[in-house]
């Protein structure tokens, strides 16, 4: 006889499903997240301030100071940021990846290095090196040359500062995708090529070029979509050389009187090249063949660089030393000075700036509200993309796809786009947030969604599904399998998914700047204003706090789940 | 041990009927094997038997009593059946003693009654040495004992196994297939194998039932589905043989492109045409001289125990044979064929 479960059984006939009940809440939810806000946008671009259906705003763009020569502009630096990001991060990922040059794991930890470092911290740590008078490089030119007090060797407020600063922050991304793609390119290709008498350019051009083009392209598009959207580093670099961005522009437009319609019609723009580009980088990536197919094949042979070794290690030492290190150093250096132009030495060094920060009236309030959203944000944003991810890694209702759908959506809204967009949909009724902590939240939920889900979609994907029927069929419920087998199993990737929204949260700077008050400022706006109050030393103690607290929760994410996180620079 | 009945059960995805109003019944303690190229709704069949799929049409009981049909099912975890999974599906945070384990706590068995069982079936799987190891840390063949462990403790009313084997390497699953079925002499569960290695099929089943296009297309014995098939799908996929094809011309007898050909058993399409199979054993080869059927051989293969000829019939048609090692045979030599009408089966499609 069989051993009976302790359970009656019973056909439930013309059952209801119970799964059904939070697919719909959880798509109620998706959908109140992505499409609430941007229906408002699409509303206010096509209406004026009465309410009533009007293409002035749209009419408006075409007034150039408005919207077409920060168009152009924005464009313009975007281009520049990510050839220059292209132009660093290949030759730098070729040398790691495919040649013998020294030192290979400390290149690759150092450009890691570069992702913990928020870019707008960064923009204004190259504020302090390179701003034409104040700026350490420059006065440590006009000691050596004896130029007269107006020279300056760099001006980081102008284009040219701007592609560069963003640049330094956007090349790890494109290196990663170029690194990861020369990684896996098994090498027998190339030697197939060679073995069939084709030289060693023929076979680069013909044979490495072709495989690596589709990663190049899409890590190109990659960065201009970072500086296309980025507010910080504009903000902080272009206002002072008295030119805008996009971003900018959007955001000067809320400066007293806001005029949101206007903001949306500007927003809509960067909506769509950003959609379009999205949709340009998945083709790039999703062809056939980028991906290699199949086989066993050794580590990969390496180029032999013969005495070009040190030279070579010395330039990209150079490179990340530039980019990534010294800015960190002169934010540790200004945060202990009481001026930034004071030399550094043993007698001015000086605690001041810490209590001077966190003197100020407000700082408490400030770290609590962005501990809390970020914890909050994270919890809920983990908990919301392992049910999601859940629902549709199993297929386990139908309409699965729209869930996946809107939970990815979220990647093509830049963050002042969203913040828009959060902007005009949550200063009304029936949900009046503006103002309180609720639509920071709403904005991180939304921001880290995409990321998140897929995240855990990935680790849904990577459990068996017989994991759980075997746990059902031997009697236990789809609950309690759950608990007892798929919990265990993914607790690591949902603390690397919470380690992610937490960081993601802590940092934003591009929507947030549109959504707080006073009362509901979080470090990162703080850091802007205090930028605006040129209180240089007191940023300098907050981002470095920042990137501690950024790099302890990745080195946690890390060691429990050995995923590299990455955060993003919004 | 339960009846289990399957009736007209149909599953659509979309327009397309994964299973197509099956019908089946596994006699108490038997084991059947659902045998057939993929896609042909075994795996699907399973499903709905476990209960993770509900059917859209028709039922399936256990000991009499509905368990699925397209009003509702019996959720998995309530049906007291067990099974043993195509990836093993061992949990690996749980130890393989806690994977067998696993089933009896559900069943809140007292703690001394659970020790004593997972002990009883490890020692009967030769396990007990693995108790403690995590399943990472086993080989597959162990892996596999351990699934078999895990489903077996729990004294289920219904055996579900699906595709146990396609796993391991050859080797393995030859050893296995004869532990399954020894392991189904001692315990006598009602089960059902899925399956598409028709060797796998014959070593372990009562009875094969072969599945195609969601239908079954002919139940027996292994003995009677090999010798006796019904039609040239299933005569084609359990063993090889040798189809021709051709017009009746008499009671029993078919004329293939001249060839002609006496078939014993088997039945007739009602259109007049005539299918034939017959098994590329059953034809004796001899010399050109004797044999029913001359032609020549195009192909010779020598193959350690038989040697298998192509021969090109001088009628037409090309034929498969099998014969012992000693009869021997050149590459464009003259041969005859003797065709036994014993051995020569008429198929209806």
């Amino acid at each position: 006889m069989s051993l009976a479960l302790n359970t009656t059984r019973r056909l439930r006939l013309g059952h209801v499903d119970l799964s059904l009940i939070p697919l719909g809440l959880a798509g109620l939810f998706l959908a109140m997240l992505v499409l609430l806000p941007l229906g408002w946008l699409l509303a206010y671009t096509v209406t004026d301030e009465s309410g009533a259906l009007s293409w002035t705003n749209v009419v408006e763009l075409a007034d150039t100071s408005l919207f077409l020569e920060p168009f152009i502009t924005t464009f313009g630096i975007a281009l520049g940021v990510a050839s220059l990001a292209c132009l660093l991060a290949v030759p730098l990922a070729w040398l790691v990846a495919r040649t013998d040059v020294p030192a290979r794991r400390l290149l690759r930890g150092l450009v890691m290095v570069s992702f913990i470092t928020p870019p707008f911290i960064g923009a204004v740590a190259w504020v302090l090196l390179a701003a034409p008078n104040s700026g350490l490089l420059n006065q440590y030119y006009r000691g050596i040359t004896g130029a007269g007090t107006f020279d300056y060797l760099f001006n980081i407020f102008s284009a040219a500062g701007i592609i560069f600063v963003m640049a330094s922050y956007a090349f790890p991304y494109v290196f990663v995708l170029a690194a990861n793609t020369l990684d896996r390119m098994p090498h027998d290709l190339e030697e197939a090529s060679a073995i069939l008498g084709g030289g060693r350019w023929h076979t680069f051009r013909r044979v490495t070029l072709p495989m690596v083009l589709p990663a190049l392209l899409a890590g190109f598009i990659i960065a201009f979509l970072q500086a296309m959207t980025q507010f910080g580093t504009p903000a902080i670099l272009a206002l002072p050389a008295g030119f805008h961005v996009l971003t900018t522009k959007i955001w000067s437009l809320f400066q007293f009187p806001p005029k949101a319609h206007l903001a949306a019609a500007c927003a809509m723009p960067l909506l769509l090249v950003t959609i379009f580009l999205l949709r340009l980088e998945k083709t790039l990536l999703g062809r056939r063949g980028y991906t290699m197919v199949g086989g066993k094949s050794g580590s990969p042979q390496l180029a032999k660089l013969g005495v070009w070794r040190w030279p070579a290690l010395l330039l990209a030492l150079l490179l990340l030393f530039v980019t990534v290190l010294l800015p960190n150093l002169v934010l540790v250096r200004a945060s202990m000075l009481r001026s930034v132009s004071d030399p550094w030495t043993l007698e001015t060094i000086t605690w001041a700036n810490v209590p001077l920060v966190f003197g100020l009236s407000n700082t408490v309030g400030v770290l609590k509200n962005t501990l809390v959203t970020g914890v909050v944000s994270a919890t809920l944003g983990t908990a919301f993309a392992v049910l999601i991810a859940y629902l549709t890694a199993r297929r386990a209702v139908p309409g699965h796809q729209v869930l996946g759908f809107l939970a990815t959506a979220p990647a093509a809204i830049p963050g002042i786009v969203l913040g828009v967009a959060l902007f005009i949909a949550y200063t009304r009724p029936p949900f009046q947030l503006y103002g309180t902590l609720w639509i920071l939240l709403l904005a991180f939920l939304t921001i880290e969604m995409p990321p998140a889900y897929q995240q855990m979609q990935a680790a849904f994907r990577g459990l068996n599904p017989e994991l759980e029927d075997a746990s059902r069929i031997l009697g236990a419920g789809r609950m309690k399998s759950l608990a007892k087998v798929v919990a265990p199993l993914l607790k690591t990737s949902v603390a690397a998914t919470w380690c992610f929204v937490f960081i993601g949260a802590i940092r934003e700077l591009s929507a947030t700047i549109l959504l707080t008050t006073s009362n509901t400022k979080l470090v990162s706006v703080l850091i802007y204003d205090l930028n605006e109050g040129g209180a240089l030393g007191g940023i300098a103690v907050l981002g470095l706090v920042l990137m501690a607290v950024t790099a302890v929760v990745v080195l946690i994410a890390n060691r429990v789940a050995h995923v590299g996180v990455m955060p993003d620079g919004r | 041990m339960s009846k289990l009945v399957l009736s007209g059960l149909t599953k659509r995805y979309g327009s397309h009927a994964a299973v197509d109003t099956l019908d089946l019944t596994v006699e108490s303690g038997h084991l059947v094997s659902l045998l057939g190229p993929s896609g042909c709704g075994k795996t699907t069949t399973l499903r709905l038997v476990s209960g993770f799929a509900v059917p859209d049409g028709g039922s399936i009981s256990v000991a009499g009593q509905v368990v699925s049909s397209a009003r509702g099912v019996v959720p998995p975890e309530k049906r007291e059946m067990s099974m043993i999974f195509q990836s093993y599906a061992l949990w690996p945070h749980l130890t393989v003693a806690e994977n067998v384990a696993y089933g009896l706590k559900l069943r809140k068995l007292p703690r001394a009654d659970i020790e004593r069982r997972v002990q009883a079936m490890l020692d009967t799987m030769q396990l007990r040495r693995f108790e403690a190891r995590y399943p990472a840390e086993l080989s597959g063949g162990q892996q596999q004992r351990v699934g078999l462990a895990r489903a077996l403790v729990v004294e289920p009313k219904i055996l579900l196994l699906d595709e146990p084997l396609s796993n391991l390497d050859a080797s393995l699953r030859e050893e296995m297939r004869h532990e399954i079925r020894r392991l189904h002499d001692r315990f006598h569960y009602t089960t059902i194998y899925v399956t598409h290695d028709q060797a796998e099929a014959m070593t372990t089943s009562d009875l094969i039932a072969v599945m195609r296009d969601g239908k079954i297309e002919q139940a027996g014995a292994p003995d009677d589905i090999y010798e006796r098939p019904e039609t040239e799908f299933v005569a084609r996929f359990i063993g090889s043989t040798n189809i021709l094809r051709g017009r009746r011309v008499g009671e029993h007898e078919a004329d293939c492109d001249g060839l002609r050909l006496v078939c014993e058993s088997g039945h007739w399409p009602e259109d007049g045409s005539a299918v034939v199979s017959i098994r590329p054993h059953r034809i004796t080869l001899s010399g050109a001289a004797d044999g029913s059927a001359p032609g020549t051989v195009e192909r010779a293969i020598y193959l350690g125990a038989q040697r298998h000829y192509i021969v090109a019939l001088d009628a037409g048609p090309k034929l498969q044979v099998l014969a012992s090692s000693d009869v021997l045979a050149h590459e464009g030599e003259r041969v005859g064929l003797t065709l036994p009408p014993a051995h020569c089966r008429a198929l209806i499609r």
